[in-house]
């Protein structure tokens, strides 16, 4: 890239450019004036040549051309160093209006990162960069340690107006007045000098007065240097020209109005050739004269060996003399300042290699002589000088670089040398695509001015953004620097544009300190600028700060609120992030045909209200008939999308607000906002309108909330603590019918700034569960209702349902419906998900007293023939159809409740009914009502079954209660078999039982009956009989009277048993119903105890045990009859005992049954020593007996097989011998008995175990072979005990 | 001494920040790690050595700023530590060694299963573990 077409390059072009000193009388800038110009003003437009073409000879003898250059044109009284305050003025000025000017502009938009990125090349210096840079350049000028702002040439102008032109002239050059610099001998005072008459045509014509005086001139000064120009040649109108070449001067003093310009196209040719022989006549010839006898000087006594050795020594001598900050001070015409003027002449003329070469030259000299300015600058211009040589980069930065430091280290004296520099360094830096290292630069020049280093810092971030890769966070770190250095200096508007500008690089990113900072400083910013509805907007941002410590959430949090006071209003703010809104936990309850009993009734899922209610409501033609086909039948098919609701009934909308702070919120107000039309097609017009406006919704919303009287909306008020979440239900009731849709929830914060949560569109896709059913609907239909004409809604509820009970616990509830419209239902239905738990009554049940109709009595025959048919209606229970909910009275409904199992038991239940009214778009209804109980343990019963070895068919039973619970006592009252084959009998009066007749809580008893097979007939259908004189009852309280045992047959306690027994159902199944038996255990609470949170104490429980098996040992049971003990004398004989098997087969089918005996020797003896020699020890004492613990709370039912023969493991006893046949068979008739005799002999007196025989059974009746079922029983103990008869 | 160490998540998103100087100069401090990621990102996508450094974990210093040094490390799921500290001549070996105990930290905090991937690390026990690697830095070489 050719260095001159870089930034860098044309601000030097234009910069180090020579110097012309303009000296002009009054009148000569009076005439001027006439244009609103100042003389200066008029030539400067003209001093800027592109299309020269002026061949420049220097040192060497080649020749080059220049196309381009430019004269920079000072008053005498500009040329001296800038005045500091005036600069810095000025630059602040340059600030403020670019400030202004840029804000207004950035008012609009926040760029976009990406925008900016793409477009960075040209927006990211803006232009008041460029001007300002260079404005600070031009604060170093003048300086006496350089040379090209020495003034080459001067020119003298006078009016052709002044008396004695010849004297002006000299006067104008008069010593005294001409700048210091020029005086105390820094810059040659012998310039070249041009002498220039101004003549006024308004004055009249050039050719006599103004002719005899340039004669006269050029008599005086030479023909060459005098000139005449002619100005103001327009006669009387102001001339307007198209192209105004003095714009950029005049825009500084006088922006807004035309010039009124008496200077025609003559005139303006006539200064232009005048600038133009000027330069390339005499400056340039002049530049060229210079620099061949200086560097003819330089070459003498500097070049060279000897010269430089001269030199050197010279220096050395000096050395130790002069060692001030500046060193010696070197005057014009020193060989030092001649070899600067050189170079900086060959670097205007673009010699740079001359230039290069004498920098080189001055630098070590300037260097040992430790005049450190005038090293830097010359390290400065070497740097340069490098650049547009585009050689040698490192060398250029280097020079840069030590150019920088070296200024610096000059302290105030070099600030403003030490920033020109820099910046130039940058821009070479960016020239080369440096950028990272240019913004170090930028960051280097940030002196103590913090205006400047504002800029500077600025300036670095945009540097940062151009490099490759950029780097955004720097970026935007600068930027935030940069920012508050503006603000330091009142700059809030540039502050605010930084904050802007480094908010694209924040947002979106979880760096909330950084974020919240400049959110915060933008809004109190803006605040501080009275532009409020910004500041808010921005103050809003950083509310929901909940990482930030309490103090600072305060002072967010107050500042705003502040902010919020100042705008005068109520502030509407559609995305207020306080209090948080957990739109994940918006939930709406609406009733179309569904109602809801209670609010844990919403909360359940739908699907299970659908396999409840799936039987009940009616289907329509189509078999798979849902809740959708259903109303798209009913509804056009227009709104068959949105959701219906009833005129009258308040559709809820429950959303949980959640503060983020630690500090208290206040939060009023919270309604929903609603809207409403009475027709369907209004409203889809109206979306259109509404989706297009959605920023001036705030003030619809308000009419919508307060004005419309076609629904009503419930307000909230609540206050949130810190940290705190509230779940509020919002609710709004349409009144007619029409359309009805809910677009978002309004709330004031802190009474001052309403904030607007709008549900579709901010979320537009979300996780709402509505009225529980999957939305299948595009999300914006979900808040849409169609609102129908009223229609009846049944409440219900049930009196008196526990919420916590003992399991067991059984009572009787009532169902109150009521219907408050004036509408008739019809057709009700009802159904309850756990019948185990409550049961339907009847009607009849409401009469009865509780509990006492539970009792046996006379009259509860006919209860229990009555009780029958609801047994197995487990599915929808019907209401009569003459039954009528309306009006004031209730619909009472008998309940049967029973806490079947302990837990936590919802139990639901769904009451369907008809609308009457045919037209509605509802035809019916359902109440959903859901309940929870909780259900303690109570007793735990258990049951052992096994055989009784007295009597075959009998069974003993062993009952285990054990109180469960923690402080209730309990009476254990009644044991009840159900059926009528069983007959159950205490095998001890009760007193002997229950001494105290109560069981604390966590007492145990056991006690024991005798269970046998009814004597009468027994069949299949166990609930036909109803005869009186069974004994299946056994009350275990012994003073009761008969008549308070309770009737198990009877309604409730045999619906609930009908549910248990489906409940325990087994797989013992198989072995039919005819060997199991079930028992209900009732038991009554005692009523001195407390009662812990029981809403009233239970009277009755029942406990069921269900299907326990009898016959454990299969099919068949046996029983060995013999004698127990006997005499016999041994020394006679050995002993003969005969012994009779009874066999009795219970089940359906034939038994095929074979007897095996074996002897302890035998294989079967083996296999019981085997079990004896595993679990005795082996110097087990004889007649030791290994006691079983009581398994109290399972029926083993392999009881007998779990028995080993260990018990009288006595090796020591002799055998004895089966005498009877080995081996025996026989087949066993259903339901029969059979007798087998057996005999065994016994050699010794002893004690004997006679449980030495297998019995192996297969059941026949079935004709499969392959299922079959076989089994096989050991024998049982059976003790036989033989003396010696004496 | 250490000045704030911090858990930067493979999307640049703060995981874990915490400083160790008594004034409150948080946002400073945020700055200065979000500034610092601009390195990271530097160093990642052109690095300049090959060969033993391609899979160095450690970063190195990233940048000295005012009178702090930066030193960063990345992990091999783009997870970024970034260590602030106000030593002057502070030895490799010892930053290094940091973090590798400060990674072998975050490893076990990450494993926790009620930590969810590309939050906030919350667990007390890493803020204390991390404590106590800070308050040990510079001594491991002497120990």
């Amino acid at each position: 890239m050719d260095p001159a077409r870089t930034p860098l390059g044309q601000m030097l072009l234009e910069e180090i450019t020579p110097v012309v000193m303009v000296l002009s009388t009054p009148s000569v800038e009076e005439a001027c004036l006439k244009n609103g110009l100042s003389f200066l003003q008029m030539l400067t437009p003209f001093c800027s040549f592109n299309n020269i073409d002026v061949p420049v000879r220097t040192a060497s003898d080649q020749p080059y051309r220049i196309h381009k250059f430019k004269l920079r044109l000072f008053y005498g009284s500009g040329v001296r160093k800038p005045d500091l305050k005036v600069a810095e003025e000025q630059l602040k000025q340059v600030i403020t209006d670019s400030g202004e000017k840029v804000f207004s502009e950035l008012c609009t938009d926040v760029p976009e990162i990406n925008h900016e990125l793409a477009s960075s090349e040209d927006r990211n210096t803006p232009s008041w960069f460029q001007f300002f840079n260079k404005e600070l350049v031009r604060v170093a000028s003048f300086s006496d340690h350089e040379a090209f702002d020495h003034p080459v040439a001067c020119l003298l102008a006078v009016s052709s107006k002044d008396e004695q032109p010849i004297n002006r002239f000299v006067d104008l050059f008069n010593t005294n007045k001409l700048p210091s610099l020029l005086n105390d001998g820094t810059m040659d005072p012998k310039i070249s000098k041009h002498y220039l008459l101004v003549h006024d045509n308004q004055d009249g014509p050039t050719e006599s007065r103004a002719s005899k005086i340039l004669t006269e001139m050029r008599s005086t000064f030479g023909t060459s240097d005098c000139l005449m120009l002619c100005i103001n040649s327009s006669p009387d109108a102001p001339i307007k020209h198209q192209v105004n070449p003095w714009a950029s001067q005049i825009s500084d003093t006088s922006p807004n109005q035309d010039l009124d310009c008496f200077l025609n196209i003559d005139d303006i040719n006539e200064i232009k050739d005048l600038m133009q022989d000027l330069t390339s006549k005499h400056i340039i010839p002049n530049m060229e004269q210079k620099i061949r006898v200086l560097n003819q000087q330089v070459s003498a006594t500097r070049k060279g060996f000897k010269n430089q050795i001269k030199n050197l020594w010279w220096r050395k001598g000096k050395e130790d003399g002069a060692d001030s900050l500046n060193g010696p001070t070197y005057n014009f015409n020193s060989i030092e300042s001649q070899i600067r003027v050189l170079g900086d002449y060959a670097f205007m003329l673009r010699d740079y290699e001359l230039a290069l070469s004498n920098y080189r030259l001055i630098s070590t000299d300037y260097k040992i002589d430790k005049a450190w300015k005038r090293y830097a600058g010359v390290q400065e211009m070497m740097g340069l000088t490098y650049f547009m040589l585009d050689q040698s980069r490192k060398e250029a930065e280097y020079c840069m670089e030590n150019a920088f430091n070296t200024y610096l280290k000059l302290g105030s004296l070099g600030q403003q040398n030490a920033t020109r520099c820099g910046l130039w360094w940058t821009e070479m830096l960016k020239a080369r695509d440096l950028y990272k290292e240019a913004a170090t630069v930028y960051f280097r020049i940030c002196g103590e001015d913090i205006l400047h280093s504002a800029v500077m810092l600025e300036q670095a971030s945009y540097c940062y953004l151009l490099s490759k890769p950029s780097m955004s966070r720097k970026y935007g770190f600068h930027l935030v620097l940069s920012g508050e250095q503006y603000k330091k200096c009142d700059q809030i508007k540039h502050a605010i544009r930084t904050y802007r500008c480094a908010l694209s690089v924040f947002r979106g990113t979880t760096w909330s300190y950084i974020n919240d900072h400049v959110h915060f400083h933008i809004g109190q910013w803006y605040a501080s600028l009275g532009m409020y509805d910004v500041a808010v907007k921005h103050m809003t941002e950083i509310l929901a700060c909940s990482h930030q410590s309490k103090t600072t959430q305060e002072l967010f949090l107050g500042d705003f609120l502040q902010i919020v006071e100042k705008t005068g209003r109520t502030f509407e703010v559609t995305k207020l992030q306080l209090p948080v809104i957990n739109i994940s936990s918006l939930k709406i309850i609406f009733e179309d045909h569904r109602t809801f009993g209670s609010p844990s009734a919403v909360n359940t899922k739908e699907g299970l209200w659908h396999s409840l209610e799936e039987e009940m409501i009616p289907s329509f033609t189509a078999a798979k008939a849902n809740w959708l086909e259903l109303q798209s039948k009913l509804i056009p098919k227009k709104l068959s999308q949105s959701n219906v609701c009833v005129a009258g009934e308040a559709v809820k909308v429950n959303i949980e607000f959640r503060n983020p702070l630690q500090i208290t919120v206040p939060v009023s107000g919270v309604t929903l906002i609603c809207k409403y039309s009475t027709s369907t097609e209004e409203l889809t017009s109206n979306e259109n309108e509404l989706s297009l406006k959605t920023d001036n919704e705030v003030d619809h919303f308000r009419d919508m909330s307060s004005g419309n009287s076609s629904f009503l909306v419930s307000e909230v008020d609540f206050s949130l603590g810190g940290g705190e979440t509230t779940m509020v239900q919002l609710s709004v009731t349409p009144k007619a019918v029409g359309t009805l849709e809910i677009l978002g929830v309004r709330w004031k914060l802190s009474g001052a700034i309403v904030g607007f949560h709008n549900f579709e569109l901010s979320h537009p896709k979300k996780n709402i569960v509505k009225g529980r059913r999957k939305p299948k609907h595009p999300p914006n239909e979900k808040f849409k209702f169609m609102v129908i004409k009223s229609i009846p809604k049944i409440q219900g509820s049930i009196h008196s349902l526990p919420r916590k009970a003992y399991a067991g616990d059984l009572r009787q509830l009532m169902l109150e419906l009521r219907n408050p419209s004036e509408f008739p239902v019809k057709n009700l239905k009802m159904k309850i998900s756990h019948p185990r738990f409550l049961i339907i009554g009847s009607q009849e049940n409401a009469k009865l007293e509780f509990p006492g109709c539970l009792t046996k009595n006379i009259d509860s025959v006919q209860s229990v023939t009555h009780a029958n048919p609801n047994i197995m209606s487990d599915t929808v229970f019907s209401f009569p159809v003459d039954t009528s909910v309306q009006g004031e009275t209730p619909l009472l409904w008998p309940l049967w409740f029973r806490a079947a199992v302990p837990g936590d038991i919802s139990l639901y239940m769904s009451i369907y009914y008809e609308v009457a009214d045919i037209s509605s778009v509802i035809r019916y209804r359902t109440l959903r009502l859901h309940y929870n109980v909780q259900v303690l343990p109570s007793l735990d019963v258990s049951f052992q079954i096994s055989p009784s070895r007295l009597r075959i068919q009998d069974f003993l039973v062993r009952l285990d209660v054990v109180n469960k619970t923690s402080s209730e006592s309990f009476q254990v009252y009644q044991l009840s078999s159900i059926g009528h084959h069983w007959e159950i009998s205490l095998l001890q009066p009760p007193d002997a039982i229950f001494p105290s007749q109560t069981l604390m809580a966590g007492q145990a008893i056991s006690c024991f009956f005798t269970l046998k097979k009814s004597r009468r007939l027994p069949t299949l259908e166990y609930n036909i009989s109803t005869t009186h004189d069974r004994s299946d009852d056994v009350l275990l309280v012994p003073q009761c009277s008969q008549d308070l045992v309770y009737n198990t047959n009877n309604v409730p306690l045999v619906n609930f048993h009908h549910y248990e027994r489906l409940q325990q159902k087994v797989s013992l199944e198989n072995l039919g119903d005819l060997n199991t038996v079930d028992f209900v255990l009732i038991s009554r609470p005692l009523n001195s105890t407390i009662n812990h949170g029981l809403s009233d104490s239970p009277h009755v429980m029942s406990h069921h045990s269900c299907h326990l098996s009898t016959s454990s040992t299969g099919p068949i049971s046996w029983l060995v009859d013999g004698p127990q003990t006997l005499h016999h004398d041994f020394s006679a004989s050995f002993c003969e005992i005969n012994l009779k098997m009874h066999l009795y087969n219970s089940s359906g089918v034939t038994v095929f049954v074979r007897i095996d005996t074996s002897d302890f020797d035998g294989s079967g003896g083996h296999l019981n020593s085997v079990n004896a020699v595993q679990s005795a020890t082996p110097d087990n004492p004889a007649g030791w007996h290994d006691v079983t613990p009581v398994n109290e709370l399972k029926v083993t039912s392999n009881a007998l097989e779990t028995q080993p023969g260990k018990a009288l493991s006595l090796e020591s006893v002799s055998p004895y011998i089966w005498s009877g046949s080995s081996s025996t068979n026989l087949h066993l008739e259903p339901m029969s008995s059979a007798e087998v005799p057996l005999q065994i002999c016994v050699f010794s007196p002893g004690t004997y175990d006679l449980s030495n025989y297998v019995l192996n059974w297969n059941l026949l009746g079935d004709s499969d072979e392959m299922s079959k079922p076989s089994g096989k029983c050991q024998g049982y103990k059976y003790y036989l005990t033989v003396l010696q008869s004496t | 001494m250490i000045v704030c160490v911090a858990v930067v998540g493979h999307q640049n998103n703060p995981l874990y920040i915490q400083s160790f100087t008594e004034a409150d100069d948080a946002l400073k401090l945020h700055h200065i790690v979000h500034c610092s990621l601009d390195v990271v990102d530097e160093r990642v996508n052109n690095p300049k050595k090959s060969g033993p450094m391609l899979n160095e974990t450690f970063l190195g210093l990233l940048y000295p700023i005012e009178n702090y040094k930066v030193y960063g490390y990345l992990t091999n799921t783009k997870v970024k530590f970034i260590l602030v500290t106000t030593d002057l001549d502070v030895k490799d070996a010892d930053v290094r060694n940091f973090f590798r105990r400060f990674h072998s930290a975050y490893v076990d905090a990450v494993s926790n299963p009620f930590h969810v991937p590309g939050k906030k690390i919350t667990s007390r026990t890493f803020a204390e573990r991390v404590s106590t690697i800070v308050k040990s830095f510079g001594f491991s070489s002497v120990a």
